[in-house]
């Protein structure tokens, strides 16, 4: 799959408990990493799974407040910009777009050209 | 407050990055140098005792920042640079090679070197220590198949480097005198099960201290002798995991007040009030320990750029520390010393579970192994200092998140 905004259905409404997140392979999207897909009360949030700081995932990480805590290091990324907010991250996460569309929530992979809102 | 254009940083480990990302961040825009006795970019200490040891990990995997982050902040490396004297009244630094260095605030991140084995026949070239990235290189070079290794000291880096050495097929004893090391820090059940797992892995431990060490006639190795039941043990290597003696030389020769680290205040202000000490090497004043963990020397390095710029301090939160050995990884939040009453999540037996520390219905620490999830929850509720119900902590079934949730 190439990374054009094609979309590209992750799970339904209710298979990501709040608070959880859904780790989506890269062999699915065809994306340089696998793509964690976060719900944190209600929405829905997608960022590069590989911490920018060291090698975790942020699928297992602590998701709160729009906010998801490394589980390395304990770094904080924003979940909408994949901004670091806290050290030791310096550098952020690529964000990519999610939609909730008829029940079913919907990855759209950005460019591979840095983060986005 | 004088302006502060110049900033000399002794030392480029994790709190002087810190301290230096924090400045940066905050808007310093000023001069920013750190000089650093060893040669390369500045690395992160953790992985030396895990990846780096078993071989997993080079020295561009455990760069502490990238070198371009050096450019893009303007943070000047000067590696290789030895600090010979620090002169708080003059208002800087003199190098080895008689340099002389003007700065405005001075930081001392010298860190420590570690403590050597105070026995008869301690300083034998088979003793190894683990601090630095040539150490850990080094002894990783030795940890050969069948090769006899003696670790002396199950605090974290013993127990850490015990596990790497059997892990690469190394017979290996681990001995301590302490029965249970870490109890007072994380709790008997976590401690003793951590301990416990060495043994589990084929490491043997003794309970006891080490007299003195005898040079094998001949060949290279030593015989270690035993303080009580269990030895001798003879050995090819030795590594030396009994702690570290600040490095506060500079600042006892400055006149800085010394007592088990270089003194601080909140601000890791010295006492002298430009100069500022951060990281291992810092004792905060009250405080019994130096407290020599990862996240401590990161947040001082925060504090103290908080104090450089005359900003008000972000709270601490509780402290926070984690140990990987045996594939799992300890983690501990607060210290188990300050609870009154324990309360255990999850089924010790599967060498997976949490214990909760509480103190007049309040959570004050948490041990886990390999429970992450618990750990980071139980960060948030000492924080919050949120009520908390024994039954509820040690129900699994009842999720912690909602704890936080009211």
């Amino acid at each position: 799959m190439s990374t054009t905004s094609t979309g590209i259905r992750v799970a339904e409404v209710g298979g990501i408990e709040d608070g959880e997140a859904l780790k989506v392979p890269a062999e699915t999207t065809g994306h340089s990493d696998a793509i964690a897909v976060f719900h944190d009360g209600g929405a829905y949030y997608a960022l590069d799974d590989t911490c920018s700081h060291g090698q975790a995932s942020l699928s297992e990480g602590w998701i709160e407040d729009g906010e998801v805590e490394c589980p390395m290091h304990s770094a904080r990324f924003c979940l909408e910009s994949g901004q670091p907010q806290c050290m030791p991250a310096i550098a952020p996460v690529r964000a990519h777009r999610v939609e909730v569309r008829e029940g079913e929530i919907w990855l759209h992979i950005g460019p591979d050209d840095g983060a986005v809102g | 407050m004088r302006l502060c254009r110049r900033i000399a940083v002794v030392g480029a480990g994790l709190a002087a990055v810190s301290l230096c990302d924090a400045l940066r961040a905050r808007g310093y825009d000023g001069e920013l140098v750190l000089y650093s006795a060893e040669y390369g970019l500045p690395y992160d200490r953790p992985p030396l005792s895990k990846d780096v040891l078993l071989g997993k990990a080079r020295r561009e995997d455990v760069l502490l920042r990238p070198e371009q982050w050096y450019a893009e902040r303007h943070v000047a490396l000067r590696d290789g640079s030895v600090v010979r004297a620090v002169r708080p009244r003059e208002g800087g630094l003199e190098l080895a090679d008689g340099t002389v260095v003007v700065a405005d605030r001075v930081v001392l991140a010298t860190g420590g070197t570690p403590r050597a084995l105070p026995v008869p026949g301690g300083d034998d070239p088979a003793v190894h220590v683990l601090r630095t990235w040539e150490d850990s290189v080094r002894l990783r070079e030795r940890l050969l198949p069948g090769t006899r290794v003696a670790v002396v000291g199950a605090g974290l880096i013993g127990a850490e480097a015990a596990a790497v050495a059997v892990a690469r097929g190394c017979r290996v004893t681990l001995v301590d005198p302490v029965a249970v090391p870490l109890a007072g820090v994380v709790g008997d059940a976590v401690a003793g099960a951590l301990h416990g797992r060495h043994t589990a892995e084929g490491i043997a431990v003794i309970t006891t201290g080490v007299s003195r060490l005898e040079h094998r006639p001949g060949g290279s190795g030593v015989v270690l002798h035993l303080t009580g039941q269990g030895g001798p043990v003879a050995a090819d290597l030795v590594v030396a995991g009994i702690g570290i003696r600040p490095a506060t030389g500079l600042a006892e020769a400055a006149g800085l007040h010394v007592d088990n680290g270089v003194v601080v205040g909140t601000e890791q202000r010295t006492s002298h009030p430009n100069v500022f000490a951060v990281g291992d090497v810092a004792r905060r004043d009250g405080h019994r320990v130096r407290h020599e963990h990862w996240e401590a020397a990161q947040r001082s390095g925060e504090a103290a750029a908080h104090g450089i710029l005359g900003e008000p301090l972000p709270e601490p939160g509780a402290s926070w520390f984690w140990s990987d050995r045996h594939g799992s990884r300890l983690e501990a939040v607060g210290t188990m010393a300050d609870a009154e009453r324990t309360v255990v999540r999850g089924t010790p037996d599967s060498g997976a579970f949490t214990v909760f520390g509480l103190r007049d219905g309040r959570l004050v620490a948490a041990a886990a192994i390999d429970r992450s999830r618990d750990i980071k929850a139980a960060r948030r509720i000492v924080d919050r200092g949120v009520p908390v119900d024994a039954a509820r902590l040690a129900d699994e079934s009842a999720d912690l998140r909602a704890l936080l949730k009211r």
